[in-house]
């Protein structure tokens, strides 16, 4: 336990004091909640407008535990590798799979501290949500598979790419070329049919979508992804990145030779 | 029983023996240094007794166990600088202690101890990005020195520190040996493997002699170096000193060249002499004993920090 609890403090320290994991993180999400709340809600009846607004908060979340995940964390990775800390765990009785308990703990820690300060941030310039306690437990599901699959692309990021300014352009670029492509920033309708598929078959998007459903209201959605087969191709496909992430993080990520 | 027991060490990468049948034995509480330039393998065989790597064949034993069984013992220092810039000195160093099993509480009271034997207590809550790269060195040997720690593997520790922190690190490395703790210096500096007790000269893969300072220079450098400055450097001036120095070697040196010769005193001013009469000023001629870099030229044929750049 004081391994993973000495890999959580040590991450989350190092975490909030990198401003660029800040900036990306933290405060992109909330710039792009603040633009679009008052830009991007056109010319929607009065009524609806506070829920379109709950809609681009809940994308912006999603958003920044994508950062979380796949930058920070295999920028954690990749970083250590990079100054030689790994050579220096590797020679120490630890376990690897203590320290990745702790890295991928810090990295939900931030995740949902940023998740939190933008629905706060969304909540404050009137976006709204709609939800029973059911409901509302659901999307934290969600949110919880998001968490996954990106720290899933992360591990991989992480282990796969050797120095640390790669894994973070990767983590970034994954992160906002996904976004871009699978109707995180952009209505679903407005896709290329090609995307559209895209973006219920990639489990980032998808849970999104279910999140904005149940907490926006049906009518933010375009399609329904709650239907049993779309959830179970959802949590199929976020377990699957995590797992192949933390087998490749555990099997190479802490072979040197 | 020794600290660290190697036996016909062998490690290949790419087809190339970086270790070639590697034998070495080091008791507990000594001060080794294995020396050679880059790519002789000295790290390779550091990270194999560290228990970062693992060799293709042969024996490597820390006090009689395989070195992934013997983590406990072993105090390692990569190269690299791994301590995290973004903590203090430290919160760097109670990680490490969590890491070992320590409780906060433990923790604290251990690092307070090591910080004050590495001389940085009052730079405990500092954040290690201003530290000096010598503060820094200190910091990371202040993770390998735990209670427990028996093997302490430092690889080139003082690459890039200035020679008063080289000093001060080495000052604070001869505090640790009276603790009984084995150390293994990686080094191609030769004034860094003059301090320990015992050299290990490493170059393609093999152990090429090994003794303690003294010995080395005995047996393999009995000669006096002449280092000879010139306006400039030409072939013609190579070609007066090597009619001089024994079996006609010369070494670059920094600013010169640098001759063998088992009478100093007389070949120096035949050297004046020769340089003067074929036209050539000396800026500076001087005599000295071998230095262990001297020893490695003469197995070698090759000037150590030329093998290494």
């Amino acid at each position: 336990m004081r391994q993973i609890s000495a890999a959580y403090n040590k991450a989350v320290k190092e975490l909030l004091r990198e401003k660029a994991a800040l900036f990306w993180t933290i405060a992109w999400p909330i710039i792009w909640v603040l633009i679009g709340s008052f830009s991007f809600t056109g010319s929607a009846p009065q009524g609806v407008i506070p829920y379109i607004r709950g809609s681009i908060a809940i994308s912006m979340m999603v958003f920044a535990l994508m950062i979380a995940g796949m930058s920070n964390l295999s920028a954690s990775i990749a970083g250590d590798r990079a100054n030689g800390l790994l050579s220096k765990l590797i020679s120490m009785p630890i376990k690897p799979y203590k320290d990745f308990i702790g890295r991928i703990s810090a990295v939900i820690t931030l995740s949902l501290l940023a998740a939190a300060l933008v629905i706060v941030i969304g909540t404050a310039v009137g976006a709204r949500f709609t939800g029973t306690g059911v409901e509302i437990l659901q999307a934290v599901g969600f949110v919880f598979l998001v968490i996954c699959a990106s720290a899933g692309v992360g591990l991989i990021a992480g282990t796969l790419i050797k120095n640390l300014q790669g894994a973070i352009m990767t983590g970034v670029g994954i992160a906002v070329i996904t976004s871009a492509i699978s109707g995180l920033f952009a209505p679903y309708e407005a896709l290329p049919v090609p995307l559209q598929t895209f973006a219920r078959v990639y489990p980032i998007s998808s849970a999104q979508a279910s999140i904005v459903h149940l907490l926006a209201g049906p009518d933010m959605v375009a399609y329904n992804p709650l239907t049993s087969g779309q959830i179970t191709l959802t949590i199929a496909l976020s377990f699957a990145l995590l797992l192949v992430g933390t087998v490749l993080y555990s099997r190479l990520g802490w072979k040197l030779e | 029983m020794f600290a660290v027991h190697v036996e016909n060490l062998v490690k290949t990468y790419d087809s190339r023996r970086v270790l070639d049948g590697v034998n070495l034995d080091v008791p507990e509480g000594e001060f080794y240094a294995l020396m050679g330039p880059n790519g002789s393998g000295k790290t390779t065989l550091a990270s194999i007794i560290a228990a970062v790597k693992t060799q293709d064949s042969g024996v490597a034993e820390v006090y009689s166990r395989k070195p992934a069984q013997a983590k406990e013992f072993i105090g390692y220092v990569p190269q690299e600088n791994f301590s995290s810039p973004k903590l203090s000195g430290k919160e760097n160093l109670v990680y490490f202690a969590n890491l070992l099993g320590y409780s906060r509480s433990q923790a604290n009271q251990l690092v307070a101890e090591v910080l004050k034997n590495v001389g940085l207590s009052e730079e405990a809550d500092k954040r290690v990005a201003k530290y000096s790269g010598g503060m820094r060195k200190r910091l990371e040997v202040a993770t390998a020195i735990f209670p427990g720690i028996k093997v302490l593997i430092l690889d080139e520790p003082t690459t890039g520190l200035d020679p008063a922190a080289r000093r001060s690190f080495f000052s604070m490395v001869r505090d640790i040996m009276d603790r009984k703790t084995s150390i293994i210096l990686i080094t191609h500096i030769g004034s860094d493997a003059e301090l320990a007790s015992r050299v290990g000269l490493i170059d393609n893969g093999k152990m090429i002699a090994e003794g303690t300072p003294d010995e080395l220079k005995r047996k393999h450098a009995v000669e006096d170096v002449i280092t000879v400055e010139t306006a400039v450097k030409t072939e013609s001036v190579l070609s007066v000193l090597k009619g001089y120095s024994i079996n006609g070697k010369v070494a670059e040196a920094e600013t010169g060249y640098k001759i063998y010769s088992s009478n100093g005193d007389r070949v120096l001013a035949d050297v004046v002499r020769s340089l003067d009469q074929t036209g050539h000023k000396v800026m500076r001629i001087e005599m000295a004993r071998p230095t262990l870099e001297d020893v490695f030229f003469r197995l070698t044929e090759r000037h150590l920090q030329e093998a290494t750049g």
